[in-house]
């Protein structure tokens, strides 16, 4: 079979990312870039716009002019364009639509304390490409041309989570990892204990308990995936369960945001609280990015619950297997070793290498691993000017929580951030956006003259969210209205208690337990 | 006129079943065959795009697995069908095609050109089953045939 189709797709694709780092590279876009407040986004314009540009062109000119044979070239240079559709819609998102939808929001003014309406409803550029793939795939479709490549979206994301073991340092790991297996282990074990009890007292058939539990426990659609083959689920079991999961993991994504900047949360809080609290994995990483879209820490701590999540799953697998095997003739004895082998996600070993080679320095200068990355020993002219003192000694009252209360004081009285914990504390603080914009403002600038991002570490960065923005986007141009549709029946029900039950007492846990500093 | 093809869109639902009974009524009345469609919904091509943790042996896996429980499924239902059909010495042939009911119903309509189309009533909600239901209009604007929609009770 040839894949490749004969079309100038891409090599329009490409034509648009080309015009699009050409003009503005020659200031011909500044005009609409100021207007939408995209100013930020110039430079990754100009250098992605003609990386894109440039393989669009040359590959889409061999997708519309060349002959295509059948093989690995043809297989892997068809999906070219798909990848490159994928890019275009998230780019456009994070371009241009993103910040036109926050600067129409900024002009209705703040609507919960300093916070704009796209900030409290995490209409960001994540959130948006994922609502664009949505929209796309239930209206228009998916073209033919771009089908092979949208797939892609899943090296996306796990390159993306790949890369995010750069930037863990091993202090962090240690904590958020036992943070991350203790909330896990109970709200995993108890929610996959939970429908098997429920299935039991609802009358519902072993294997569409067992789906459902696997799917409602572990991590979503990839837990139903793994287990539906062990628990010999039947398609309308496996329906409801995708259906009902989907349905609640987009539901999810949009509430879960709200309700953390409601309350305030820290970027550990939140992180925890959608590792722990949403289904499914692919919309973790969408409320994380939803909830904090200017930095990293709050995916950073996400995506640790979601690998534990996945971690899991073998283990999750394996009971309900044995389960299974003791309720039903038709049960097959499982092989323990095989299920751990072909469950195991190998791409965590991809993370735990790449956080290896960044202990030991060999991604940043050799100061970065001794503290410098955090150094308060600054010059008088990065110290905070008395104006700015008095901008955040005017907003003390508006600060509740007593260790932000704390951070505050000490960056009054030193004019500067004193600790890494302070400094986390102090994003927090600037994320849930209690001050006004001057007093934000000031905190940034705090936050910039302490901490020194190696270069790479800096690219890295870049390389995550766009993996992530490219990933998510895909992953929405797989989400279909008619899959969502499927939701229903028992697996409704069941899943609607267990999954509110998981959400509001995992949030409860958190907010007494979890702190946001680790 | 006599009839001689009849298009049955069948797949083992409360009313589809009732539409199979009516059509082998009707076909052993009048001596014509039963051309059977049987539907695979499409919404099956969104059930695993989200999943992007598994390793592609797990994903393979759900793959064989779900391909197998669906053609498991059909030949139940073409079995079935096949039997009732032989019983009342009623010719039948039978069509599975993937994709949107309504438009599978009308492509294989403009095939086989039959006399009459014969389809359940939509499974009422709360019933177990696909949410797949046959939408009426675009049946009723393009079909070129009687359209009997037979009562779940009958």
């Amino acid at each position: 079979m040839v894949y490749t189709h004969k079309n100038p797709a891409l090599l329009i694709i490409g034509i648009i990312f080309f015009a699009i780092a050409l003009l503005t590279g020659m200031g011909m876009l500044d005009g609409l870039i100021k207007a939408i407040g995209a100013k930020k986004y110039v430079g990754e314009m100009i250098w992605l716009g003609y990386i894109f540009g440039i393989i669009g062109i040359i590959v889409g000119l061999w997708h519309w002019l060349g002959s295509h044979e059948e093989g690995d070239l043809d297989y892997y240079l068809s999906t070219i364009a798909g990848a490159a559709f994928i890019m275009l819609v998230a780019m456009i998102i994070r371009w241009f639509v993103a910040p036109w939808v926050a600067t129409m929001s900024k002009a209705i003014g703040p609507v919960m304390g300093a916070k704009y309406l796209h900030q409290v409803l995490g209409l960001n550029y994540v959130v948006l490409g994922i609502l664009a793939g949505i929209i796309i795939v239930n209206t228009v479709g998916v073209p033919k041309w771009a089908q092979n490549g949208v797939r892609l979206s899943r090296l996306g994301l796990k390159t993306g989570v790949i890369l995010l073991g750069t930037l863990y340092s091993l202090a962090e790991l240690q904590q958020l990892g036992k943070l991350s297996v203790v909330l896990i282990g109970v709200f995993v074990l108890g929610s996959v204990g939970l429908v098997l009890l429920l299935g039991r007292l609802r009358g519902l058939p072993n294997n569409m308990t067992g789906v459902l539990s696997a799917g409602m426990g572990v991590c979503g659609v990839s837990a139903t995936v793994a287990a539906s083959p062990v628990v010999k689920a039947r398609a309308i079991d496996i329906a409801y369960t995708i259906g009902t999961i989907l349905l609640w993991g987009v539901g999810c994504m949009f509430l879960f945001p709200i309700i953390g900047h409601m309350l305030d949360m820290g970027h550990v809080q939140f992180g925890a609280w959608a590792g722990t609290g949403i289904l499914n994995s692919a919309q973790v990483a969408g409320a994380a990015l939803a909830y904090q879209p200017d930095g990293i820490e709050t995916l950073k701590v996400a995506e640790i619950f979601n690998i534990t999540r996945v971690l899991f799953l073998p283990i999750i697998v394996l009971w309900l297997a044995l389960w299974f095997v003791r309720r039903e003739d038709n049960g097959e004895q499982v092989n323990i070793g095989q299920v751990i082998v072909q469950k195991f996600p190998l791409f965590v070993l991809g993370f735990i290498l790449m956080f290896a080679l960044s202990s030991t320095g060999i991604f940043a200068p050799p100061q970065h691993y001794k503290g410098k990355y955090f150094d308060n020993n600054i010059p008088e002219s990065k110290l905070l000017k008395p104006e700015e003192v008095a901008v955040l000694k005017a907003q003390f009252d508006k600060v509740k929580k007593e260790d932000r209360k704390a951070a505050l004081q000490r960056l009054v009285d030193n004019r500067k951030v004193m600790s890494r914990q302070d400094d986390a504390i102090l994003r927090g603080l600037n994320n849930a956006k209690v001050l006004d914009k001057a007093g934000n403002k000031i905190l940034k600038k705090a936050h910039k003259s302490v901490r020194h991002t190696a270069k790479k570490i800096k690219k890295f960065r870049q390389w995550i969210t766009l993996l992530f923005a490219f990933g998510l986007t895909g992953l929405g141009m797989q989400i279909t209205m008619s899959a969502i549709r499927q939701a229903g029946g028992q697996p409704l029900v069941v899943g609607g208690i267990v999954g509110t039950l998981k959400a509001v007492l995992s949030l409860i846990v958190i907010l007494l337990f979890v702190h946001e500093t680790i | 006129m006599s009839l001689r093809r009849i298009l049955l869109a069948s797949h083992g639902t409360k009313g589809a079943r009732a539409a199979e009974r009516a059509a082998l009524n009707k076909a052993a009345r009048a001596g014509a065959e039963i051309v059977h469609l049987y539907v695979v919904p499409d919404f099956w091509a969104g059930m695993k795009g989200d999943d992007w943790l598994n390793s592609p042996t797990a994903r393979n896996a759900f793959g064989d697995y779900l391909e197998k429980e669906l053609t498991r499924e059909a030949e139940a239902e073409i079995d079935r069908l096949n039997k009732a059909a032989k019983e009342r010495g009623v010719h039948l042939t039978t069509h599975v095609l993937n994709g949107d009911p309504a438009d599978c119903l009308l492509r294989l309509s403009a095939d086989c050109a039959p006399g009459l189309v014969i389809i359940g009533q939509p499974r009422p909600k709360g019933e177990t089953g696909y949410n797949s239901r046959m939408k009426p209009e675009p049946l009723l604007r393009a079909l070129a045939c009687p359209l009997l929609v037979v009562p779940r009770a009958s």
